[in-house]
């Protein structure tokens, strides 16, 4: 009599082999055929194994026989990991054809499906006492179950809660982070906490619909989209378009925040009502006229406005010269507010192409004669 | 070996052994740490220590020497007394087999004296300390700037020019004055307090001239001051100190003190217009070889590219750019280079040992005409500039291996071999040789 594994054991030689011969004649490789050969022989080998040791000493005929053998003792429980495996057979080919990650679910279920399978299989068959095999199980499952349910039962809150943070103003999910879903957590935990005599059951009722909400709250947000998020452009890009005028851009916002290190720099340049002057932090000499940089090398200059309009500092580059911008400009900063412009002059200031463009220069758009040449070795 | 002896060695008990292994293991020990004690003791008496803090020979490194002497001394002093304290604890109380004597807790006189006698000895050598740190760090009265960045593997310097139209307050003899650019050594005039402002290319550097005044780091985006001064004519070296990579050792720089009139003597010779090499000689050849293979780099100024012809509507200015090619963008300017006097951050000697040796330890009185006649064709050391031109990387550790740039780039650090004959490098070394 053929037991069950036996028949799995001879039904998976007899695929291997029609596997192998498909593969050969159709498909050749040598290294593949090789393989192929080397899984059938190793099931049949499986197979007759098992046929031997564990069926050949029943016969057909003896109906008491095969009730007493071990291999027939007892009747398997009812599973649902077999479904768990087809499905994750559909899911790979599905996603062999659409997208990896389908496939690497289905792959993932896969494995998992056939370990629970295989666990489940031993476990029955540990002692006569049911009771007895499920905690067995238990005991061996749970220490894989428990966490990855966790984490994925995280994962989906915190997918779900983050969808609907996106979905609505950025104002409201901020209120809703903060406000409300703060405040029903702590309402929840004192009302459970004051009511000692609340029962499991509605308890869990309670999360059970509190994640129905969630997860569904999600679900919409997810199909409605992000909310429109407006796209920040640095001084950079609107140096490159042209913009480094007297009008204010949306770089501008809270310009004065922007500067965190105001000391050990190159310059200190100053725009006040009598033009454009500059300091080297520690010499107290006020100077016009010109400035020399240094070359190849990240100069901070410090721009401090002592007008009572808003103005921005801007440096004409080297556009001639590959990978140097042509200008670079600050934000536009208030009264007393200070900015900070990273200049890198890539080659000296009488290149020939420099000087075609007028030189190297720091100036202030709408103040005439706020100019300082900028010389560099 | 008699057989009597032997047993008795076999008979020995292991405890012995161990013994005798330890004890011969204690007496080396004992020789190493006198050996490392006398090479101590005796590179303290070094004559020839170019780098010694304990030289100083300038008023800030004389700050810092006037600071030390009572520092060291008083910690010299209860070094040695505590030494002595427990030399003699341990040898008077060692186990005899004696009972463990009694034993008591707290004494709060005794407390109170050893908490107060080191906050007097500290606070006693703040005062001065916290005195030289503010006068280290004073700016009001500098005399002159000059900006220096410390790059892989070498220490470039620019002179400013001042809105008045000087150099550190020296206006030149002749024609208006632009920014001078120098490598490995600095040329200062003597008397004269001048402002270090420094800052890097790519990584921390620190700049070190023992004999003038303490370190500096160098931080990229940042800039930092020293104040260099010194009264003394004459060459005093330096090293970086602070790790900065492969070639860190040989990262190395000098400052040149010049007297007031030779110093005007040095900045009007920087000045000078930019001298072609004459027609027909080996240097014009080496200016077209030059041009081919090291221009894109090393900055020559007023180089002009003639085309190899008489008309001059098509020579064009010769400008560098070596951002593309080197990691810190920067590659030292060769305009003068035969007017320094080592060349590869001041590691290897542009004068034979005889001539380095005339010019090093010339007296400061005659040492400002030794150093203003540069490198002669005499005095040139061809070995390690040809060794130089030959193979660089093989002579300064750089990583400038094309198969090993992909991290930067493609771009080298340091200068990477450039395969040239025997021939090009002959051109390149009478053509160099003009240059000062
Ligand atoms: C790819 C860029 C590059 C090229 C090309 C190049 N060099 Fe260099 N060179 C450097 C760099 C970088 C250094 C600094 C190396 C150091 O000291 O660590 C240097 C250093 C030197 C120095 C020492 C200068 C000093 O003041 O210390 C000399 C001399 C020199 N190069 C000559 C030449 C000559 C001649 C050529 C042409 C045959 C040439 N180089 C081509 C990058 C270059
Ligand atoms: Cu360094």
């Amino acid at each position: 009599m053929f037991t069950t594994g036996s028949k799995l054991l001879l039904g998976s030689t007899v695929a291997a082999l029609i596997g192998t011969l498909l593969y050969g004649i159709l498909v050749g490789g040598i290294m593949g055929t090789v393989g192929l050969v080397s899984a059938t022989a190793a099931l049949g080998t499986f197979a007759a194994i098992n046929i031997f040791t564990r069926d050949a000493n029943v016969s057909v005929d003896d109906i008491d026989a095969f009730a007493g053998a071990a291999a027939g003792a007892e009747r398997p429980g009812s599973s649902m990991w077999p479904l768990a495996i087809g499905l994750a057979t559909a899911t790979i080919t599905l996603g062999l054809v659409t997208y990896t990650a389908i496939f690497m679910l289905g792959v993932i279920l896969l494995i998992a499906g056939t370990a629970e399978w295989m666990l489940q299989a031993w476990a029955e068959r540990a002692s006569s006492d049911a009771n007895h095999n499920r905690e067995v199980r238990g005991r061996l499952a749970y220490t894989a179950e428990m966490p990855a349910a966790a984490a994925i039962g995280l994962g989906i809150v915190i997918y779900a809660f983050s969808r609907v943070m996106l979905g609505v103003p950025s104002k409201a999910s901020t209120i809703v982070a903060f406000s409300v879903v703060a405040a029903v957590v702590l309402a929840v935990g004192a009302f459970v906490g004051s009511n000692r005599r609340i029962s499991a059951p509605k308890l869990t009722g309670l999360f059970a619909v509190a994640g129905v909400v969630l997860v569904s709250g999600g679900a919409v947000a997810g199909l409605n989209g992000e909310r429109e998020i407006e796209e920040h452009h640095t001084t950079a890009y609107y140096a490159q378009e042209g913009k480094c005028g007297t009008g204010e851009i949306s770089a501008d916002e809270h310009a004065s925040q922007t500067v965190a290190g105001k000391a050990s720099q190159a310059a200190t340049v100053v725009l006040s009502d009598s033009g454009l002057t500059y300091t080297f932090p520690g010499l107290d000499q006020v100077r016009s006229g010109s400035i020399q940089l240094p070359r190849s090398s990240a100069v901070n200059i410090l721009f401090r406005n002592e007008t009572n309009e808003h103005r921005r500092l801007v440096a004409d580059m080297a556009p001639e010269v590959e990978g140097s911008p042509a200008k670079i400009c600050s934000q536009l900063v208030e009264e007393g507010g200070v900015q900070l412009l990273t200049l890198n002059y890539p080659v000296p200031s009488f290149d020939p192409s420099v000087e075609a463009n007028g030189g190297y220069a720091l100036s202030v758009p709408g103040v005439d004669g706020a100019r300082l040449e900028v010389v560099v070795p | 070996m008699s057989h009597s002896h032997e047993d008795h060695e076999r008979t020995m008990s292991t405890d012995v052994r161990t013994t005798r292994r330890l004890s011969s293991v204690r007496s080396s020990l004992t020789t190493a740490g006198l050996a490392v004690t006398a090479m101590i003791g005796l590179s303290a008496c070094a004559s020839n220590a170019p780098q010694d803090t304990w030289q100083p020979a300038g008023e800030n490194a004389q700050k810092i020497h006037d600071l030390q002497w009572p520092v060291f001394t008083v910690a010299g002093i209860v070094g040695v007394i505590v030494l002595v304290f427990i030399g003699v604890i341990v040898f008077r109380f060692r186990d005899k087999g004696q009972a463990i004597p009694e034993q008591t807790h707290g004494k709060a006189w005794l407390e109170y004296l050893f908490i107060a006698i080191p906050a007097v000895i500290l606070a006693a050598i703040a005062i001065p300390t916290v005195g030289v740190v503010l006068a280290l760090a004073e700016t009001d009265d500098t005399e002159c700037i000059i900006n220096v960045t410390g790059q892989q593997w070498w220490w470039e310097y620019d002179y400013e020019v001042e809105p008045d139209g000087s150099i550190c307050g020296f206006a030149p003899s002749a024609g208006e004055a632009s920014p001078i650019i120098t490598s490995g050594q600095v040329v200062i005039p003597a008397g004269t307090n001048v402002l270090l402002r420094g800052t890097s290319r790519d990584v921390i550097h620190s700049y070190w001239i023992p004999r003038l005044n303490g370190k500096r780091d160098m931080v990229p985006g940042r800039v930092h001051y020293l104040r260099l001064q010194s009264d003394t004519p004459g060459i005093y070296a330096g090293q970086c100190t602070e790790f900065c990579g492969l070639s860190h050792a040989n990262m190395r720089m000098e400052t040149v003190v010049l007297a007031p009139a030779d110093f005007q003597r040095w900045l009007d010779n920087e000045l000078e217009p930019y001298k072609s090499p004459a027609e027909g000689t080996l240097a014009k050849e080496g200016e077209a070889t030059y041009i081919t293979q090291c221009a894109r780099c090393h900055q020559v100024n007023g180089l002009v590219d003639d085309k190899g012809t008489d008309d001059t509507s098509d020579d064009t200015v010769v400008v560098s750019y070596p951002d593309q090619f080197v990691f810190s963008g920067a590659a030292p300017n060769l305009t003068n280079l035969m007017g320094r006097n080592t060349f590869a951050g001041a590691s290897w000697d542009l004068l034979t040992p005889e001539c380095r040796e005339d010019v090093w330890e010339a007296s400061p009185e005659e040492f400002g005409e030794k150093y203003l006649a540069g490198v002669t064709e005499d005095c040139l050391n061809d070995i390690d500039l040809r060794e130089w031109l030959r193979n660089a990387p093989a002579k300064k550790p750089m990583y400038a291996d094309a198969e090993l740039l992909e991290p930067t780039d493609g771009k080298t650090r340091g200068m990477p071999y450039l395969a040239l004959s025997e021939d090009q490098i002959d051109q390149l070394i009478a053509y160099l040789l003009e240059r000062k």
